[in-house]
C-alpha cells in the first residue's frame, strides 16, 4: 500500500517533470532578438544600480556580455585564414587575450554612461542562417547623437550567441580582421600575441 | 580627419593642389608598388607613403588640433558648438543638392533645398536647425559617393595631408565638390582659412572621446582607420547609413569560417 503510493507519487512527479521540460524547452533557448533584448536590459539594469563601484559594475557588465558572445567563433572570424597559422596553444592564448583587450577598452566606455536607452529596430535572417538584430542607442532627445548598433548572432549548440557588433555600419570583426592581417603578415602569430599582451597590460593599467 | 574639407579655396587653386597631390602620389607609387607581402584585399598599394602621411596628420592632431579642440570645448558651450556645426552643414547645401540630383534622388534633393530655405531664414543664416524639427533631416552626399553610385571603383586608399583618409576616387570627388561649394565663388582663399580652421576645430571637439577610444581599442591604428573609412564609405554609397530597416551590411564572406 505504502510502496504503491510512493511509486504513484514518483511516477506523477516524473510525468510532471517531463511535461515541464516539454513546455520549458522552447522557452529555454531564446531567439536572437530576445538575446539582444535581454542582454541590453541586463546591462542597463547593472548600469542603473545605485551604489556599485566602478570595478564591480565593469565586471558584471563584462560577465553579461561575454556570456552572450561566442569567443571561439569571433576569434576564428577575426583571424580568418591566419587562424591555422596559430598553434593550438597560440589559439587559446589569442582567444583569452583578445577577450581581455575588448573588455578593457570597451569597459572604459561604461564610465561615461548617461541614461542611454536601447531600442530594437528590426531583425532579419541572413543567407547562412545567422541573424542580424538592428538596434539604436538613444542619447538625448533630438536623435542627433544616437548610435546605430547591429548585432550578428549565430546559433551555436542550441544557443544564439553574438558574433559581431556593427557600429554605425562598421563591423568590428571586419575592422579587427584588417588589423590582424597586417600584423600576421608582418610578424606572424607571436607578434600578434605580443602586441595584444602589451596593449592589454597598458589598457588595464589605465582602466584601474 | 573628416574628409568634407573640400572647399578650401578657389576652384582653380583646389584643382591645382589636387593635381599636384595626385602627381606626387603616382610618382611615389611607382617606387613602392609591389613591395613585400602586403595583403592586396586591403586596397592599399601605397601603404608606406600613406602611413607616412597618416603619421604626419596624427602628429598635427596630437600637438595642435586636439589641444585646441579641447580648449574650444571648454570655452564654447554646447549650443555654440552646435550652432557652428549647423552653420557649416547649411553652407554645404549646394554640394549635397547637386549630388542628390546626380544620383537621381529628386525627393532627397527637394528635402535638402527645403532644409536650406528654412534654416537660412528661420534658422538665422543656418545657425539653428528648425528644419530637422519639421522632419527634414540632414543628408550627406558628395561627388565621391556619386561616383561610387555610378559604379566607379574606390581605387587605392589614399591618406591626404591635413584632410585624412580618402581614396583615389574620393580625392577626385573633392575637387568637384570644391567647384560646387558656396564660398569659393565670392571669397578669396585667404579669407577662408579662418572659417576652415573653426570648422576643423569644432568638428574635432565633437569627436574627442571617439578618437581617444578608437586609439585605445585599435592594435594598429592606421589599419583600423583605413578599414573603418572603407566600410563607412561603402555604407554611405549604398545608402544604408541612416536607414533603420535597411538591408545589406558587411559582405557575407566575412562570416564564413575558413577551414584550412
Amino acid at each position: 500500500m505504502r510502496s504503491s503510493t510512493r511509486s504513484w507519487i514518483r511516477d506523477g512527479l516524473g510525468a510532471l517533470a517531463l511535461l515541464a521540460l516539454g513546455i520549458a524547452a522552447p522557452q529555454a533557448a531564446p531567439g536572437p532578438r530576445e538575446v539582444v533584448e535581454q542582454t541590453s536590459e541586463q546591462v542597463i539594469a547593472v548600469l542603473n544600480e545605485p551604489g556599485l563601484s566602478r570595478e564591480a559594475r565593469r565586471e558584471r557588465v563584462e560577465a553579461i556580455v561575454i556570456a552572450n558572445m561566442d569567443f571561439p567563433t569571433v576569434s576564428r572570424l577575426v583571424l580568418a585564414r591566419n587562424w591555422s597559422r596559430f598553434s593550438p596553444q597560440q589559439q587559446e592564448e589569442f582567444m583569452r587575450e583578445f577577450q581581455r583587450h575588448l573588455a578593457a577598452t570597451y569597459g572604459r566606455r561604461l564610465d561615461e554612461y548617461q541614461n542611454e536607452t536601447v531600442t530594437i529596430l528590426s531583425d532579419r535572417r541572413e543567407a547562412n542562417g545567422d541573424w542580424t538584430v538592428r538596434s539604436k542607442i538613444v542619447r538625448g532627445a533630438d536623435g542627433r547623437n544616437d548610435i546605430l548598433v547591429d548585432y550578428r548572432l549565430r546559433e551555436i549548440a542550441g544557443q544564439w550567441k553574438i558574433i559581431d557588433f556593427i557600429i554605425e555600419q562598421v563591423s568590428l570583426v571586419a575592422n579587427f580582421r584588417a588589423q590582424f592581417q597586417d600584423m600576421v603578415a608582418r610578424g606572424g602569430p607571436e607578434h600578434v600575441l605580443q602586441v595584444l599582451r602589451e596593449k592589454t597590460a597598458k589598457g588595464e593599467a589605465i582602466a584601474s | 580627419m573628416r574628409k568634407d574639407g573640400c572647399r578650401t579655396g578657389r576652384m582653380a587653386g583646389a584643382a591645382q593642389r589636387m593635381a599636384a597631390i595626385l602627381a606626387l602620389v603616382l610618382a611615389a607609387s611607382t617606387g613602392v608598388a609591389g613591395a613585400g607581402d602586403r595583403d592586396p584585399s586591403a586596397g592599399d598599394p601605397w601603404e608606406p607613403m600613406n602611413r607616412g602621411i597618416f603619421w604626419f596628420n596624427d602628429q598635427l592632431d596630437v600637438y595642435l588640433l586636439e589641444p585646441v579642440a579641447r580648449g574650444w570645448r571648454w570655452i564654447a558651450p554646447e549650443p555654440v558648438r552646435r550652432g557652428v556645426r549647423n552653420f557649416f552643414e547649411n553652407v554645404r547645401f549646394p554640394i549635397v543638392f547637386v549630388n542628390e540630383m546626380l544620383q537621381a534622388k529628386p525627393a532627397d534633393a527637394l528635402r535638402t533645398a527645403g532644409r536650406f530655405t528654412i534654416n537660412t531664414t528661420l534658422g538665422i543664416g543656418g545657425v539653428l536647425d528648425p528644419a530637422s524639427e519639421f522632419g527634414l533631416e540632414a543628408t550627406r552626399e558628395d561627388f565621391g559617393q556619386t561616383l561610387g553610385v555610378w559604379g566607379v571603383p574606390a581605387g587605392p586608399y589614399l591618406v591626404l595631408p591635413f584632410l585624412g583618409p580618402s581614396t583615389l576616387r574620393d580625392t577626385g570627388g573633392l575637387a568637384v565638390d570644391a567647384a560646387t561649394a558656396i564660398y569659393p565663388w565670392f571669397a578669396d582663399w585667404l579669407y577662408l582659412i579662418g572659417p576652415r580652421a573653426l570648422e576643423a576645430v569644432n568638428t574635432r571637439a565633437q569627436f574627442l572621446d571617439e578618437v581617444a577610444e578608437a586609439k585605445a581599442a585599435s592594435l594598429d591604428y592606421y589599419a583600423a582607420v583605413r578599414n573603418a573609412y572603407q566600410q563607412r564609405r561603402q555604407a554611405d554609397i549604398e545608402d544604408r547609413t541612416d536607414d533603420a530597416d535597411g538591408k545589406g551590411g558587411p559582405d557575407e564572406e566575412l562570416y564564413e569560417i575558413v577551414d584550412p
